[in-house]
């Protein structure tokens, strides 16, 4: 149930990058993501979708504009936004050398879970996500899929309100990727978190996000529900309205030569 | 109450260093401090008895504060590098992007990334301090002085390790974000071992410590490395030695220098502290994707070495692949750079320069070219899927490997030649084609064996394997014909025999592979 009280908000948020600050990888951003909904940020390669999580995030600084996350402003109160997010990063780091049980551990103490309550949330954590029974085994014998649910475990260790998922089943085969979408479907429907995820896999984002927002060269073109914006767009499938939005067309005079080569 | 940031991130990196003995982690600080006890007191002293008094000899010397300066500047630089260098081979931003989400201050994560691998650099300077007291034992030194000259030690290797973690931190989020950046990181790291490696050359080789007993060349070197803390821990001990038991007769010197010494530590941690933010930063750095420009008159030339056609555009790409590798040209450059430095140290004549030309074959073979496959199981499939692409694909790498090898070789015999004046003699320039042939030999047999046995990686076990085998035969092709048999013509038959029967199990394996 969404409640529609904003809880991240970006006004005119911009970051660019380059000696003359030529690259714009997030262009005026005007956002708002309601309490409680699952939010889906589309986006072609390189559209800036990453930069905007790692602002929100507080990881980056913002060339201009600034935004709020659950009330706090990312430029001054930066150790409060992070306190209320968790994020799984597109390409995450990961203690390879150390147990499930030990990386929990560690991103815990990072995020100041009490050592009384800790203990408890890992071995929770570990059962919700199925991996207590190797909770001693190093990280490096886990499978992709594990370590991504790893992940989202230390994404949720501190307990946090918001929940940034940047690509979160790209890198991941069906089985997992079928898993993954389970446990945020859970984590927005039951635990009533909210999601901001961020992905070009079409299909995911469609079936998992209550609203989306389409970023192309840093700019929001559209944002809106699935319906709203492929009927805004006058098209018939999200990837047509994708592809519109994103001018992403095929141009056949791109294929001409095949007829050039076809002719003796 | 929460323990601070610092620790837990202390502790973290703790558990990853001690990894590989998970089991027995709650015992490693009790049986490192043990082994170390065993060494300071016992293995050090037995080891360094047979040296002492050659030691105490030049200890009290003229050179010895000079000498020792340089040996405690190198040591440092030397500790300095390794953080970097390790930084610099891994892909660490994802955990710098961990911690940074997280509430954490930048300087916690250097602080608590430091600490955390203390026990190792502790085990380093409890090693070294070890060797020094033994060494100096002998002269009598009060307990104090035997306390001061650890503590000089720890406090020496603590700031040069300390100093590398920060410049480490800076490195892997400016020049590791990028390909380009990690390809230059990667080909520093090799070559900064270099210059370190010149000068122990030149301690081995005398050539130093004859310089330094020239009291102009003494004083510029004391000057210049006397502005570096090494040096003034250096001053200390060497002033210990000559007043053994009697820091009274020193304390004006022992104070400034280790004071200064703990100052330099304390500035230094500050300071670390303070660039913090930048090393751990993920804003943008500078550098961009590389555009390259239309081929030069090198790769023209490598063209039509090519024949011009289509084999020889795959050699220039061969080539390009090769060459725009930094870390590549690194390698070359390195170990072209330690045959030099081999040869200007070790090599006092002209049948000294042949060995070494014969010897540079191996080596260059051994480290240049058995990377043929290590660009991945990919690469191979493309040439498998290609007309002929195995048999085009090994003559190509076959190719770059020789003009990769080859022409150094001559230059470095031939410079070696001008040296003793025989280099346009025609037995020295018999024995350099001679050189030539055979080391052609060790670069078939190096790509050969590479692709007999692909190694898809540089930590895998057949890349070590190939490593190892490929030094067996190339050394044994030339060890037992000349020294064996005494049928020293044999050699590069027995060479090209190896070569030839490697590229073909070479050649037969990448057209079966699946």
């Amino acid at each position: 149930m969404i409640t529609m009280k904003t809880i991240i908000e970006t006004r005119n948020l911009s970051k660019y990058f380059g000696k003359g600050k030529e690259i714009k990888a997030v262009d005026g951003l005007d956002l708002e993501v309601y309490e409680g909904e699952a939010f889906g940020l589309l986006g072609p390669n390189g559209a800036g979708k990453t930069t905007v999580v790692r602002l929100l995030n507080c990881i980056i600084k913002p060339t201009g504009g600034t935004a709020t996350v659950n009330g706090h402003d990312i430029l001054g109160e930066e150790n409060d936004v992070k306190r209320v997010t968790g994020m799984l990063a597109e390409s995450p780091g990961l203690y390879e050398k150390l147990s499930g049980y030990e990386f929990l551990e560690f991103m815990g103490a990072l995020y100041d879970v009490p050592s009384e309550v800790l203990k408890e949330r890992i071995d929770d954590l570990l059962r919700l996500f199925g991996l207590h029974e190797r909770r001693d085994h190093l990280v490096e014998g886990y499978s992709s899929g594990m370590k991504q649910k790893l992940l989202i475990a230390a994404a949720l260790i501190h307990d946090p309100p918001i929940l940034f998922l940047d690509e979160p089943t790209s890198s991941l085969d069906p089985r997992a990727a079928h898993m993954v979408k389970d446990l945020i479907k859970e984590l927005s429907d039951t635990a009533g978190k909210t999601i901001f995820m961020c992905s070009h896999i079409l299909p995911v984002v469609e079936e998992l996000c209550d609203r989306i927002g389409i970023i192309d060269e840093g700019r929001l073109v559209a944002v809106g529900t699935v319906d709203e914006i492929i009927a805004r767009s006058g098209q018939e499938t999200l990837e047509e309205a994708f592809i519109a939005l994103t001018g992403g067309a095929v141009d056949s005079e791109l294929l001409a030569w095949r007829e050039q080569v076809a002719k003796p | 109450m929460q323990s601070p940031k610092w620790l837990a991130i202390a502790r973290n990196e703790y558990r990853v260093q001690t990894s590989w003995i998970r089991g027995l982690r709650r015992f490693f600080p009790l049986a490192a401090a043990a082994l170390l006890a065993v060494w300071v007191y016992y293995l050090a002293p037995m080891m360094v008895r047979s040296m002492v008094n050659d030691f105490l000899g030049f200890v009290l010397s003229q050179v010895a504060v000079a000498l020792f300066e340089i040996i405690l500047f190198v040591l440092s630089v030397f500790l300095t590098i390794i953080p970097v260098s390790n930084a610099l081979k891994e892909e660490g931003l994802g955990r710098v992007e961990l911690m940074l989400k997280a509430p954490v201050r930048p300087g916690d994560v250097l602080i608590g990334e430091f600490l955390g691998k203390t026990p190792v650099y502790a085990i380093v300077a409890t090693a070294l301090a070890g060797l020094f007291t033994a060494l100096l034992a002998p002269l009598g030194l009060s307990l104090l002085q035997t306390a001061l000259i650890i503590l000089l030690a720890f406090v020496t290797c603590l700031s040069s390790f300390w100093i590398g973690t920060v410049l480490a931190a800076v490195a892997r989020t400016t020049i590791g974000r990028t390909a380009k950046g990690k390809d230059i990181g990667k080909a520093v790291s090799f070559i900064l071992v270099l210059p370190l490696i010149a000068l122990f050359y030149g301690l081995i080789g005398g050539n130093i410590l004859t310089a330094l007993a020239d009291p102009s060349t003494n004083r510029l070197v004391s000057t210049v490395l006397g502005l570096f803390p090494s040096s003034w821990a250096a001053e200390v001990i060497v002033a210990f030695a000559n007043n053994p038991s009697n820091i009274g007769a020193v304390w004006a010197l022992t104070l400034t220098r280790i004071g200064g010494v703990v100052a330099f530590m304390v500035g230094g941690l500050a300071a670390g502290w303070m660039v913090a933010d930048r090393a751990y930063s993920l804003e943008p750095s500078g550098l961009g994707a590389t555009e390259v420009g239309p081929d030069g008159a090198f790769y023209r030339t490598v063209r039509l070495l090519g024949g011009g056609g289509s084999f020889g555009s795959l050699l220039v790409s061969v080539f390009k692949d090769y060459g725009r590798r930094l870390e590549n040209l690194s390698q070359v450059g390195y170990i072209i750079g330690l045959m030099v430095l081999i040869n200007f140290f070790f090599v006092d004549d002209a049948g000294g320069a042949r060995m070494m030309g014969l010897l540079m074959g191996t080596v260059m073979a051994l480290f240049l070219c058995s990377e043929a496959t290590i660009r991945g199981r990919e690469n191979l499939f493309i040439y498998r899927k290609t007309p002929s692409g195995v048999g085009r694909f090994m003559r190509a790498k076959l190719l770059q490997g020789w003009l990769t090898v080859l022409p150094f070789i001559a230059a470095v015999m031939l410079v070696s030649g001008l040296r003793f004046g025989v280099a346009f003699t025609w037995p020295y320039l018999t024995s350099v084609g001679n050189a030539l042939l055979i080391a052609a030999a060790n670069v078939s047999m190096a790509m050969g064996l590479s692709f007999a046995n692909p190694a898809y990686s540089q930590k895998s076990a057949s890349y070590m394997i190939n490593f190892q085998l490929i030094a067996f035969l190339a050394l044994g092709a030339m060890i037992i014909p000349d020294m064996v048999l005494h049928v020293e013509w044999l050699h590069m038959p027995l060479a090209w025999a190896l070569g030839l029967v490697l590229l073909y199990l070479g050649y037969r394996k990448l057209s079966t592979m699946e």
